[in-house]
Order: C-alpha cells, then sequence, then structure tokens
C-alpha cells in the first residue's frame, strides 16, 4: 500500500500549477454563472399569486420546456416555431432572456469542471508532452520537439533501467487474449450450471461472487503463496499448495514466481510462461464473479417458452446453450468481453500483488499501466506520457475492431 | 394417431404453508378418433393449457394415462412423443431467421442438409410464407409468425399437433382468416390436432370435437352442435353461444314451466325450483305470445333484429332475443309478448345447476 501512497504523492507533486490555475478560473466562472441565473430567477419572481408555480416549480417547467426543446430539435420541427413574437423587449430583458436560454449549463457544470480538471487537462497535457524532447516535469524545461520519446519508448532504449514497452504490451496483449475469453466462456459454463440447479441456488450465487469483494493486491499476496517454492534445503521439500499437489501426479516443483522461474527467451524480450500462467489463472477466478452476475441474470430473464420449444423440438442441452442460451444472451457476453478486453488493456494491480512493485524479475511481468506507473516512479514523465499515448491509440484500435465483430453477432430483442 | 386420455390428473402442489394445493386437471377422460381437429374450451385457469403441456410432455401428470395409438406415453420426455407444439407466444428464436427457426426441429434430428430445406421449404409452402425465409421473426407479422410456428410444428412431421391459444395474440380479422387456415392445414395433413382457446365461437367453427372444462373438470364432450343443442348443465348452456343464452329464475309447477307468472312451457318433470335457459333465437314474437318482456331497444343487424329487454326474473340485466327481420314488431311498445321454442329452451335445477333430462 505504501507504494500505492508513495505514486500519488509524486503524481501530486508533477501536477502543474497552471492546472490549479484553470481549475481556479473555471470554478469562479461558474459560481458566477450559478449566482446570476439564481439571482435572475429571484429578480424576476411575482408576487404570490393563486396559481403560481413559485421558484421551484419554474425551476421544473423551465427543466421540461429545455426537454421538449431538445426532443423537438431531434425531431427536426422548424426552428422558426420558437421565434419570440411577443411585444418587443428592452435590452436589459433581452439580455436577460438570452442567459436564461443558456442555463442549461448550469445543470451541467459541475461535471464538466471535474472532467476538465481531472480527464480533458492531462490527456491534453499527456498528448503535448509527450512531443517534448527530455522533458523535466519538476522545473518543466525540455530540449525541443520531436519523435524522440516515442522510438526510445519503442526501441526500449530509455537509459533508465526501467521496464520494457514491448515486453509490457506482448504481456498485456496474452494475459488480456487468454484470460478474458477464458473467463467469460466459463462464467457462461457456470451460469448455465446455476441455472439449471434448482436448490441452493443462492447460497452458490452468494460463494460465487465473494471474490468480487476482496482485495486484489490480498488476493494477489494468495495466489503468490499457493505458487510459492521455496527450495529443498536438507531433503525437505518446502514448496507451496500448488507444486505440493503436482508433486502427487510426479510432477518436479516449479518455480512459477520466483526469481528462477522458467521462461523463452526470445531476441530482448523474454518470456515467463510460468508467470503467464498464474496471472492468467489469477485473471480468469478473479474476473469470474461479475461476469456470472451479468450473465445469470440476463439468463433468468430469458422467457421459459424458447426452452420448452426446444425441449419439444428434441433440442439437446449442447444445442440449448449454442443455439439458443448464448445468442440469447449476447449482448451481454459481448458487453462482458469489450469491458473485459478494456480492463484487461489497463490491469496492474494483480501483477503487482503477485509478483511485487518490480512486476517479476526487471519487469519482466510488467503490464502497460506498470510501464507507465514505472517511469511516473523513475521522473521520466516523457516517456510515460509516451506510453500512455500508445496505449490509448491501441485500447482504441481493440475497442473498434470489438465492436464491430460483437455487433455482427448480436441481436437486440 | 388415435389419442386416449384415462383418469388424467394434474395437482400442482401449494407454494407456501397454508396455501391449498392447485388441483389443475381432475379425472380426465377423453377418446381422440385420429384425423380430428380437438378444441379444449374453458375460461382461463379451467386446466386447458395443462393438459395440452401435459399431452405434448413438458408437464408430467400427477396420476392417469397418456396413450398414443397402444403406446403408453405418459411417461415419454417431450422430445420422444413426436408431437408439434405451438405456444400462444409463438416462441419463434428471435436471433434465427425463419428458414433457421422451421429447420430447427430438423437439425435435432440431424437430418441432412438437402432433405432439410426441401421439407422446410414444403411447411412453409403450407403456411405461405415461402416467401418471408430470409426475414427475422421481429421483422413479420403476428399472422406471419404464427404461421412459422405452424410450420416449425409441421416440419417434423409430427403425430400430433398441438395449439396453445393459437389465435388470441391475432386482431379480430385476423383471427377469422387464420382460424380457416389452420382448419384447412389440419384437413390436408390429416394430422390429429388438439387446440386450446377460451373463446367459444372459434371453438365451435373449426371443432370436429369440443371439450369443455370448468376448475380442472370435463363439463361435457361432443359435437359443437351437439353441445349447442343439449348442455350437460348451466355451465356449458352459458359458456356457448353468442349473444349467450338467457337464464331466468323460474319454477316448475304441475307439469308447467312458470316464469313470473307467466306458464311459458310444458314439462315433464316434478314441482321445484329451475334455472330456465332459452336461447336468443327460441322467442317467436305473437300477440297473444305466454312469455311478456319489457322492451328496451331494438338493435337492427340487417339479416335479423335483435330484442333487447329487461325481466325481472332475469339473472343477467337485459334480455336479448334475435327475431327475423321480417317479422313486423310494434313500434312505440313497452311490452312484447313471445312464445317459446321448445327446444331452445333448457331447464337446470335450481341447486346442482345439472340439466333436467
Amino acid at each position: 500500500m505504501a507504494h500505492e501512497f508513495n505514486l500519488l504523492s509524486q503524481i501530486l507533486t508533477v501536477f502543474p500549477q497552471n492546472a490549479v490555475i484553470i481549475c481556479c478560473v473555471l470554478g469562479v466562472i461558474a459560481v458566477l454563472m450559478a449566482a446570476t441565473i439564481i439571482l435572475l430567477y429571484l429578480k424576476k419572481r411575482p408576487k404570490k399569486e393563486p396559481g403560481s408555480v413559485g421558484f421551484f416549480g419554474r425551476i421544473k417547467n423551465n427543466v421540461k420546456e429545455k426537454c421538449a426543446a431538445v426532443k423537438d430539435v431531434f425531431k427536426k420541427k422548424p426552428k422558426e416555431e420558437y421565434a419570440y413574437a411577443g411585444p418587443e423587449l428592452t435590452k436589459g430583458e433581452k439580455f436577460r432572456r438570452g442567459l436564461k436560454s443558456q442555463s442549461g449549463w448550469l445543470f451541467v457544470a459541475p461535471a464538466l469542471i471535474l472532467m476538465a480538471v481531472f480527464t480533458f487537462y492531462p490527456i491534453i497535457a499527456a498528448l503535448v508532452n509527450s512531443f517534448k524532447q527530455g522533458y523535466n516535469s519538476m522545473t518543466g524545461s525540455f530540449n525541443g520537439w520531436g519523435f524522440d520519446n516515442f522510438v526510445r519508448v519503442l526501441k526500449g532504449d530509455t537509459g533508465t533501467g526501467g521496464a520494457d514497452f514491448v515486453q509490457c504490451l506482448i504481456n498485456t496483449l496474452v494475459l488480456t487474449f487468454i484470460s478474458v475469453p477464458l473467463s467469460t466462456l466459463l462464467a457462461l459454463l457456470i451460469s448455465v450450471a446455476l441455472n439449471s440447479i434448482k436448490r441452493i441456488q443462492k447460497a452458490y450465487q452468494t460463494i460465487l461472487f465473494l471474490p468480487y469483494l476482496t482485495n486484489a493486491l490480498a488476493l494477489g499476496a494468495v495466489f503468490a503463496t499457493f505458487f510459492q517454492i521455496i527450495g529443498t534445503a536438507n531433503n525437505t521439500e518446502s514448496v507451496g499448495i500448488v507444486n505440493n499437489v503436482l508433486g502427487w501426479f510426479g510432477v518436479a516443483p516449479v518455480d512459477w514466481v520466483g526469481l528462477t522461474s522458467p521462461h523463452w527467451e526470445i531476441g530482448r524480450l523474454s518470456i515467463p510462461w510460468a508467470k503467464y500462467i498464474v496471472t492468467i489463472i489469477y485473471e480468469i477466478w478473479s474476473g469470474l464473479p461479475f461476469k456470472i452476475l451479468i450473465l445469470f441474470s440476463a439468463m433468468q430473464s430469458i422467457n421459459k417458452q424458447y426452452y420448452d420449444a426446444a425441449k419439444v423440438d428434441g433440442a439437446s442441452r449442447w444445442t440449448v446453450l449454442w443455439k439458443i442460451t448464448a445468442p440469447m444472451i449476447m449482448p451481454q457476453i459481448s458487453y462482458l468481453l469489450v469491458t473485459g478486453i478494456m480492463g484487461g488493456m489497463k490491469q496492474y494491480s494483480a501483477v503487482v500483488g503477485i509478483f511485487g512493485v518490480t512486476m517479476g524479475q526487471d519487469y519482466d511481468m510488467g503490464t502497460m499501466v506498470g510501464y507507465l506507473y514505472n517511469y511516473i516512479e523513475l521522473g521520466q514523465m516523457g516517456y510515460a506520457f509516451a506510453g500512455s499515448l500508445i496505449l490509448f491509440i491501441i485500447i482504441m484500435i481493440i475497442t473498434w475492431i470489438n465492436n464491430k465483430v460483437t455487433k455482427k453477432r448480436t441481436t437486440y430483442r | 394417431m388415435k389419442i386416449s386420455i384415462q383418469h388424467l390428473t394434474k395437482i400442482f402442489p401449494s407454494r407456501t404453508k397454508g396455501d391449498k394445493a392447485v388441483h389443475a386437471v381432475e379425472d380426465m377422460n377423453i377418446e381422440i378418433p385420429s384425423g380430428k381437429l380437438v378444441g379444449l374450451l374453458g375460461p382461463s385457469g379451467c386446466g386447458k393449457s395443462t393438459t395440452l403441456f401435459m399431452l405434448s410432455g413438458l408437464e408430467s401428470p400427477t396420476s392417469g394415462k397418456i396413450m398414443f395409438d397402444d403406446q403408453d406415453v405418459t411417461t415419454l420426455s417431450a422430445e420422444k412423443r413426436g408431437v408439434g407444439l405451438v405456444f400462444q407466444n409463438y416462441a419463434l428464436y428471435p436471433h434465427m431467421t425463419v428458414e433457421q427457426n422451421i429447420r430447427f426441429p430438423l437439425d435435432n434430428m440431424r437430418i441432412k442438409k438437402e432433405e432439410g430445406n426441401a421439407r422446410a421449404l414444403d411447411a412453409a409452402r403450407l403456411v405461405q410464407i415461402e416467401d418471408l425465409m430470409a426475414r427475422k421473426p421481429n421483422e413479420l407479422s403476428g399472422g406471419q409468425q404464427q404461421r412459422v410456428a405452424i410450420a416449425r410444428a409441421l416440419v417434423k412431421m409430427p403425430n400430433v399437433l398441438l395449439l396453445d391459444e393459437p389465435l388470441s395474440n391475432l386482431d379480430a380479422r385476423l383471427r377469422l382468416q387464420t382460424r380457416e387456415e389452420i382448419k384447412r392445414i389440419q384437413r390436408t395433413t390429416g394430422i390429429t390436432t388438439v387446440f386450446v382457446t377460451h373463446d367459444q365461437e372459434e371453438a365451435m367453427s373449426i371443432c370436429d370435437t369440443m371439450v369443455v372444462m370448468k376448475l380442472g373438470i370435463v363439463q361435457q364432450i361432443g359435437a359443437p352442435q351437439d353441445i349447442y343443442d343439449d348442455p350437460n348443465n348451466l355451465f356449458v348452456a352459458n359458456f356457448l353461444g353468442t349473444p349467450p343464452i338467457n337464464i331466468f329464475k323460474g319454477k316448475i309447477s304441475g307439469g308447467k314451466v312458470y316464469i313470473g307468472g307467466e306458464a311459458i312451457g310444458e314439462t315433464k318433470y316434478e314441482d321445484r325450483d329451475v334455472y330456465v335457459g332459452i336461447r336468443p333465437e327460441g322467442y317467436i314474437y305473437h300477440e297473444d305470445g305466454a312469455f311478456t318482456l319489457q322492451l328496451d331497444h331494438i338493435e337492427v343487424m340487417g339479416r335479423d333484429k335483435s330484442v333487447v329487454s329487461t325481466h325481472e326474473a332475469s339473472t343477467k340485466p337485459t334480455v336479448r332475443s334475435i327475431i327475423d327481420s321480417d317479422v313486423p314488431l310494434p313500434r312505440d311498445a313497452t311490452e312484447l309478448k313471445f312464445n317459446i321454442k321448445p327446444n331452445k329452451l333448457f331447464l337446470f335445477d335450481a341447486e346442482t345447476e345439472e340439466r333436467l333430462r
């Protein structure tokens, strides 16, 4: 946990002063806007008459009116209908009306301000700063513009001993594209099983949902212990539970998570397959509860008549699952795939939980987000910015493909 | 295929303590001859759908037997019975095209592709939807969906075709058309067909045999006209016929049937309180008629007139009688006198509501 606090304090230190200024300006504008509009409402408030709707009533009516206007815009009604047709207005009245017509901004202001500060500004800042060579986040100095950061990130030539981007990218893609489909498939099968039992269904449901409520780092620590190898000292084997179980089948203990973990070397990259297995099992297992929850509730909403019809028509259980149940809950499955892959691309806590802050040996289990944190920690913001932009583009492309593929196979009921 | 239902009973156990178990069907005995169209008729909750689902194998009976020809199918599972079932909401798979929907039972039977295609096309032709094969169910009208559902049930050449409220989701005009269609398909294929409905008109118009049910108990079985002309009890008499039969409180005294103070007919039964049922077409207008009704108004329907009147002994607010439009009726009359056709007059015991026969 200390690690995470450390990160937070660093992020806060590098958060530049101009952001604070923008914050303040936006905040002041919003407050002024709000005050003016409220004052206008108050000033226009007539003496209480029978049938008057009051202050909040008028706000309500205004909202209604706005909603209707938006609806009409979508229906493409001609704009003339809204032209003012009353007696001529004084300048002040015109101004007031003009301001009032903009009061919709007031309602979106809180969200807009927060997003501006914490989403839009960082995106733009990252985009701009990623092109600054030798950027120093403390002083804001840099050597000039160019693609230097991107080149160095992709070549792995950062000269800091930090994580390797390509290694992290491959790790992330492998982990995501193996664990997400597998865990979705498994969740589908478990949901079908859960759906077909009548007794203690609720109890199973609760048990299956428990991992969802547990802290990711704690789970990672437990997994690391499961897969631990400590060694064979004095001919006494002292290994983790997984190695113990494998030992019953005559498999020699494997160092799943430690320094001597087996891996393949390909060029400057290493493929730590044993660590992959551990992480994939973790990802599948920890992803199950939410997926089961979604798929199970989707299945319960399928009309029972489809199953009756299938039964009369002699469909086997297998046919029912693949030809009826799965297509019927395709919207939910594609939702899980899309969000699962997006989440997978951003995974970090699992790897840190299992393999510690260095994400394995020399960051050989690093993920893309881990890469970013790593370089923020090293104070090399330029590489972090460049890496985050590449990550952004990759996620965008994958999500786009994902949508194309799943939309084709989805019939919404 | 001949179907015989013997002592069929279905009891749904109570869900919570204190609830009574529901006797959905009780001791049902029906023989359905091969190639006939049989309608199960009754108000909702009378067990007609439960009976149908027991025939299909989706529900298992609590006791009793179901025989297809000489084979006892009571414990046979749905897919082995070879029945085609059309659901009330059709239950077409929304993600499959019409063709895939119709082919679905064949695919499950592992029938070769060419043969399957040919059979699917035949079934589609029979219900006249062969132009819609590439569509998805949500692109079809209600009537078209209905036909797809029937085609899907027919494509596996079932021994028995079961229809659960097949017309209830259609509009009035389509309903007339489709019920003739069902009759035509049943005649062409010669498949023994059982269908469930709560609409007596529908049942009367297309059934060979009709089974009238109430609260899980069969009230009467027979040809529609026979049941109409000769109802077993007050419920059956009341349930069949549009406009419905008129029921009066009356009594038998000295071999005569009395409603109010008027003797409207003769009978051989001994003195007692009765319900007197008179079919709307059983009234003959006559200046010196035996039965007096207080005229409310007259509805002209072209072919005949519908006389709406009141009577203090009637169990319903109005009495409706159908008179031939040639018969001149006095205008501005407050009372009309009728003679009653003896064969349109039914007497029911006031306590048991059973017909006096």
